[in-house]
């Protein structure tokens, strides 16, 4: 970026090849997954093997929309994502505008537990939140999942909406205040819209992370009708015959979520990594 | 970043001047309250009420429970298993972390340099990295198959073998659990990495090339000391979270894997607590886990700030 292109010189030859290597390596495996998610089973397991199915089928979508509660677990990993995000930003917008704005006595304590929390892992909390939940009932319940996720993604979610918030000058709110604005208007009109990029692109990663958990969706929930994509997915697999069709089938259509919004929030990671802008 | 915005950063404690009712401090915390009661509840709490626990053997499922000291401790102390676990955490913990640090630098290194296509070729690197991990452990599995596997076919093509490699086999499993994590990490790194490499002045790379710095010594003597304080963190983030990686391990052995050479500290501790019922030495296990961070992070810090001192 400071530096010019010079596409001749050796160095942009082998930076060159080095991306191509590199695209090769992290997207060659999802290709992979998409042509055999519209193969038929005798192109799947035939030797040698064809990039492209010699006769593109939807037999695999139409048995995994068919056989399996792929629609129910969809329904329900969009749901426990979706209030996952709500509760999330709900309670942690106000408490990073604090902790961005105002002085309170033990604000340095509760920002370093934020961050403290912020490093935990799911498996050095998850036996005694299973009994916790156990206790209260709501084990094998979409709260007890969404409770869950409130774990790792507030820390997170807090951390990141922390740094969001520093970036944006205080000079412009003390602006609107000395104009005559209340604290809400302030709030409502000059640092919410400034704030709105980084409140929408932090929700997008905090439903990233509790669409793709696994190990508490896994010991919250038993009932089948209440499972979420990933254990799903991991149930699927586990049949006694992997139809690997169907599987790479159900690949393709979790991922095209997260493709989707990615392209929108890519840049934000490479930006707000210093807010800890990703985890896991 | 404007010069507003970093002295905003820098001044927040005496941001607040505004004119309303409540003194700010109650506002403060008026505002601060919900996300608190949360994280308290839902995170600092079970942390304790899980060291509670391990002082009682404890069925996972049933209330009843009877208080036993340390006798959890002890018997996980002496558990060998215990120990075999924690040394395949520390192989896989340790191999993933230096692999994708190596990787994750020099993709970061490539990244930053000037190509067409780049912004593109930056979002498809970095996105294994949001993937969910059953997706991620499925793929592979499938490229990694034994039978049917690409992997397998293309390595017998080139007449590498002439016996299928069975990957998810006792002598395969932790290498292919190690590409797998590799794979879904490395991006990790290089958005910090690349986040950091925008910030690196262009004039010390000028000055570097006016004293006649190769590409070699740039990198050394320019390139590497402003990484590392980002690398310090990555190094940090990276440790806890693959010493203590659940999912990628687990899912690996599902479906027929040899389980027991990858069975590692988190996979020991979940099997402990939701296979064999046994909460409180789960939570005991999770304490360990916990006390054996801790003190590595505290010898990281301090081998850190002794370099800083040198």
């Amino acid at each position: 970026m400071n530096r010019a292109f010079a596409p001749l010189t050796m160095r942009g030859q082998l930076v060159l090849v080095a991306a191509a290597a590199l695209v090769v390596f992290t997207a060659f495996p999802f290709v992979w997954m998409a042509m055999t998610a519209f193969k038929p089973s005798q192109d799947i397991f035939i030797t040698p093997p064809t990039l492209f199915p010699r006769q593109a089928t939807l037999a695999n979508l139409e048995r995994l929309f068919v056989e399996t509660r792929f629609l129910t677990y969809l329904r329900n990993s969009l749901m426990v994502a979706l209030s996952t995000v709500a509760l999330t930003l709900a309670v942690a917008t106000p408490a990073a505008y604090s902790l961005t704005r105002f002085a309170f006595p033990g604000r340095d304590n509760v920002a370093a537990m934020i961050l403290f929390t912020y490093m935990f892992a799911p498996i050095m909390i998850i036996v005694p939140f299973y009994v916790m939940m156990r206790f209260l009932g709501l084990t094998n319940t979409h709260v007890g999942l969404v409770l869950a996720y409130t774990t790792f993604c507030l820390p997170f979610n807090l951390w990141l909406l922390r740094t969001f918030f520093q970036s944006i000058p205080v000079e412009i709110e003390e602006a609107a205040l000395i104009d005559g604005a209340s604290r809400l208007q302030s709030v409502l009109y000059v640092m919410l819209p400034l704030a709105l990029p980084g409140v929408v692109a932090t929700g997008i990663f905090t439903f990233i992370l509790a669409w793709n958990d696994y190990i508490f969706a896994r010991v919250l929930l038993s009932a089948d009708e209440l499972k979420t994509l990933p254990i799903g997915i991991a149930d699927l697999y586990n049949a006694s015959v992997v139809d690997w069709g169907m599987i790479m089938a159900a690949g393709l259509l979790v991922i095209a979520p997260v493709l989707g919004v990615f392209v929108v929030i890519q840049k934000y990671m490479v930006a707000g990594w210093g807010a800890g802008g990703v985890k896991g | 970043m404007t010069r507003g915005g970093e002295r905003s950063t820098a001044a927040a404690p005496d941001a607040d001047v505004a004119r309303r009712r409540l003194p700010p401090a109650v506002t403060g915390w008026l505002l601060m309250l919900p996300a608190l009661l949360l994280l308290v509840a839902l995170t600092l709490y079970p942390v304790l009420y899980g060291v509670w626990i391990s002082f009682f053997n404890k069925h996972s499922f049933f209330p009843q429970q009877t208080w036993v000291g340390f006798d959890n401790y002890l018997y996980i102390l002496r558990d060998p298993e215990f120990w075999a676990s924690v040394w395949r955490g520390s192989v896989y913990a340790i191999s993933t972390i230096v692999l994708q640090i190596a990787l994750g630098v020099g993709t970061a290194l490539v990244l930053n340099e000037a190509f067409p296509g780049r912004n593109l070729v930056r979002s498809i690197v970095i996105f294994p990295y949001v993937v969910p991990t059953v997706i991620a452990v499925i793929l592979w599995k499938w490229l990694l198959n034994s039978q049917f596997g690409l992997i397998n076919y293309l390595i017998e093509a080139m007449g590498l073998t002439d016996q299928p490699i069975s990957f998810m086999g006792r002598n395969w499993i932790m290498v292919s659990l190690i590409i797998v994590s590799v794979w879904q990490f490395f991006p990790f790194v290089v958005i910090g990495v690349l986040a950091r490499l925008q910030t690196i002045p262009q004039e010390l790379y000028d000055a570097a090339a006016v004293d006649g710095a190769n590409a070699l010594q740039r990198f050394f003597h320019v390139t590497l000391p402003q990484l590392m304080s980002v690398l310090f963190v990555i190094v940090l983030l990276r440790s806890i979270w693959m010493f203590t990686k659940f999912d990628t391990p687990w899912l690996m052995i599902q479906g027929g894997g040899a389980e027991t050479y990858i069975r590692t500290l988190p996979i020991y501790t979940y099997m402990r607590t939701f296979s064999y019922y046994e909460a409180g030495l789960g939570s005991a296990m999770a304490v360990l886990m916990f006390v054996m961070l801790a003190a590595a992070t505290a010898v990281y810090f301090a081998i850190w700030r002794r370099e800083q001192h040198l």
